[in-house]
């Protein structure tokens, strides 16, 4: 027997103790799990990072997120347009140096496709608190089929870092549940 | 060429004297690199920290900046330069190929990381270690990268040209050794890694003056097949330091040398998919992309670190038992030297690079579970169990023994060297520990303050998470003591230590 | 002579390992590891609750596709 600092003689290629070979066996089986999850999940589970990817030139992802305030404005807080789009629709929230637009008000249990795209920089989508991150990137068009499980005021905080003002990049999606008034889960002043 | 060999009177090998130098110029630059990273940690725990809240925006994350520079390009790239030179010359009782050419790159390293640190505390580099396009710093930065990459990369032909060198003037019989073997995949993965490098930081240099667009995907794409390959160099280099502590400490044996050479064949070849789990929820690619590159359908360099994972405790536990320590199952464990820094650094490296690092990184880099992850605190509580108390916590480990062996010199304050692995691994264990807990919340990664006191809307984080951060800011700050205690014994041992007994030298 | 400040495995070397790879030879080359046996499988389910653990928060959050 040598250590790793010692040159082996002779033919090395020898089969392995049965305790290693059984390692071996076992870890490999077990990252057949880890590959298989990942398909798995696309057919049986809620959450996957698929969407609809497009490239889009920054200023034609504005051009369509300010059609998308024109058409279904509701009010405006902070400066930042609040929107109330109907379920179903697409919907479109960009990141610029240091804002989300606009605050979206959103039905809960309602499908809707979200558009997320930046004006500058790289930026970070994190829904808080719920914890849902994905990388918000300029020149492409990031549409994910979102379904809100639950009512509640939700924040967007960035979570890439995009300049000096980074920490103050915050949005907010609010959600209603049908079944009580729009008004009352509030936001809109 | 014989007359600029020494003979170690401990191993034996002849240790060729550029070999020497080369090994110790290397070390002293990563040091001094280490040092500065370390001073920026502290000072970017102490703002994250909201209790003490220390720095001003622009300048935590310009220490952010040199930190992630300093740590994960210069202080483990000059360390592992170290390593090619001791895995390639001295173990193999070789000359350095190239001796000139060696002392050139080492130049080139040198000033790349010069223009490189003089950018960042310059603040004309405030864009963070992935410098994301199009966050743009000066043309200077870039270039500082590049002059340092191509250093390394001449430093990497070096080291294969050194085993050919060996080879060719039969210095040892036989196979090379498993740790050169270990090595040498780190070399080609290095090759992998600065091709990557040079294919985005050059446009990116290009775009910096002007000259040329970059696809801010497209630049994330492949600057990742640098940033996370090079995390492979680091993993290559230390489980390659594991056999080598493992040999030197309690006299480790290779369990299989077939097994474990297969296992480091598999990180050369599985290695680009790493990148990919940086893009997981990017929108430039589909899910069958994303799928297939994060684990090629059957994640064979994670089956290549479980290997590892048993045949370096399972070749410390073979090699204790023949010499004897045969009782029950943990006896060769329970009388292992406890004491030798090479020892605890080695066995703490492992758990917390397998336990923490290893099972969190594989867990996160899932395409979906990416979702819950991507850019939360729960990613750098990740990669501080890989690369700070797995990859930097095995070089601190062999440095107690390069100093000795190659510096000739005694190690100064051996009560505190001694207890040196030991405040490092429990403090890097809480912090990352508590870092992946606090991400768990989504808590951002990268981000200035927490509180949100100035943001239009506010954000309120669950009390545990103030309680989380707390707990990382002391388990940081023990890390901390840790870290300084190996650079003051490091730096004093070998500029003011005692030397090795005469008669050692050659 | 006792050296301070030097580790054990360079005042004490370890001495060499017996010769021969047939420790355990009907079972392959190598020996018996019981111990480290024992430390992969904590360390396999370690691994396999925190990977089912995180599925299981994912499924939390709300649908996307």
């Amino acid at each position: 027997m040598n250590t790793g600092i010692e040159s082996p003689q002779g033919i090395w290629w020898k089969p392995a103790h049965r305790a290693e070979r059984f390692w071996v066996i076992v870890a490999f089986a077990w990252c057949l799990v880890l590959f298989a999850m990942m398909p798995l999940w696309h057919f049986k589970g809620g959450q996957n990072p698929s969407g609809i990817r497009h490239k889009v030139e920054p200023e034609a992802f504005m051009a369509r997120t300010q059609e998308f305030i024109n058409a279904y404005q509701v009010g405006e807080e902070n400066g930042i347009p609040i929107v109330e789009p109907p379920p179903g629709s697409d919907i479109y929230l960009v990141g610029l140096m240091w804002s989300w637009r606009p605050t979206l008000r959103l039905k809960k249990d309602a499908e809707y496709i979200l558009h997320i795209s930046s004006l500058d920089v790289n930026h970070g989508f994190n829904l808080y608190p719920i914890n849902v991150n994905f990388q918000v990137v300029p020149g492409y068009d990031y549409g994910l089929r979102v379904t809100p499980t639950e009512a509640g005021d939700f924040r967007i905080i960035c979570n890439e870092f995009c300049g000096i003002g980074h920490h103050l990049m915050v949005g907010r999606i609010v959600v209603v549940d049908d079944t009580q008034s729009t008004a009352s889960a509030g936001g809109a002043p | 060429m014989n007359g600029s060999f020494r003979t170690c009177p401990t191993t034996g090998l002849k240790v060729h004297a550029q070999a020497d130098g080369l090994i110790k110029a290397n070390a002293v630059v990563a040091t001094v690199t280490l040092l500065i990273g370390g001073i920026a940690a502290v000072l970017v725990m102490l703002t994250r920290w909201q209790a003490v809240h220390l720095l001003s925006a622009e300048w935590f994350y310009r220490m952010l900046t040199i930190h992630g520079m300093n740590m994960l390009i210069f202080f483990i790239l000059f360390f592992e330069m170290a390593v090619l030179y001791f895995a390639s010359a001295v173990l193999l009782n070789s000359r350095v190929a190239a001796p000139r050419l060696a002392w050139g790159s080492f130049g080139l390293m040198v000033l790349g990381t010069l223009i490189v640190e003089w950018t960042m505390f310059a603040g004309k580099a405030d864009v963070l270690f992935t410098s994301y396009v199009p966050l743009k710093a000066t043309p200077w930065y870039y270039l500082g990268v590049i002059l340092f990459a191509v250093g390394a990369l001449l430093v990497v032909c070096i080291f294969f040209a050194t085993l050919v060198v060996a080879r060719r003037e039969k210095t040892y019989t036989g196979s090379v050794p498993l740790v050169t073997f270990g090595a040498a995949t780190a070399a080609i993965i290095a090759v992998i890694t600065l091709g990557h490098g040079a294919a985005i930081y050059i446009p990116t240099f290009l775009w910096s003056l002007g000259l040329m667009n970059v696809d801010a995907q497209v630049y994330r794409l492949v600057w990742w097949g640098l940033g996370h390959s090079s995390q492979q160099i680091n993993v290559a280099a230390m489980v390659s330091v594991w056999y080598l502590l493992g040999a030197f400490t309690v006299g480790a044996v290779v369990l299989n040398e077939k097994i474990s050479r297969a296992a480091f064949v598999l990180y050369v070849l599985f290695i680009s998919m790493a990148s990919a789990h940086h893009l997981l929820v990017d929108p430039g690619m589909g899910p069958t992309w994303k799928v297939w590159n994060t684990s090629y359908a059957m994640y064979l360099a994670v089956l290549a670190s479980m290997i590892h994972g048993f045949t370096v405790p399972a070749g410390v536990e073979l090699g204790q038992r023949v010499r004897g320590l045969t009782k029950g199952l943990f006896e060769w464990l329970r009388k292992a030297p406890w004491g030798d820094p090479g020892f605890s650094s080695l066995i703490f490296s492992v758990i917390i690079f397998g336990f923490v690092g290893g099972i969190t990184g594989v867990t996160f880099g899932t395409e979906q579970i990416n979702i819950i992850a991507h850019n939360t605190l729960r990613i750098p509580g990740h990669f501080h169990a890989t690369v700070v108390a797995g990859t930097a916590l095995a070089f601190m480990g062999v440095t107690y023994y390069v100093i000795p062996l190659i510096f000739r010199k005694q190690i100064a304050f051996w009560p505190l060297a001694k207890i040196q692995p030991y405040l490092f691994a429990v403090g890097m264990l809480i912090f990352s520990v508590a870092m992946t807990f606090a991400g768990t919340f989504g808590a951002p990664r990268r981000h200035w303050d927490m509180t949100f006191s100035q943001a239009p809307f506010d954000v309120q984080f669950s009390p545990a998470v103030d309680l989380v951060i707390g707990v990382m800011a002391v388990g940081g700050l023990i890390a901390a003591v840790g870290g300084a205690i190996y650079i003051v014994v490091t730096v004093w041992s070998v500029f003011l230590g005692r030397p090795m007994p005469a008669g050692s030298e050659a | 002579m006792p050296l301070y400040g030097v580790p054990q495995g360079i005042v004490t070397p370890p001495r060499p390992a017996p010769a021969g790879d047939d420790a355990d030879a009907e079972h392959g080359i190598g020996g018996r590891t019981p111990g480290t046996v024992i430390l992969v499988f904590v360390f396999l389910l370690a691994f396999v609750l925190y990977y089912f653990v995180n599925w299981k928060l994912l499924s939390f959050v709300w649908r996307i596709g």
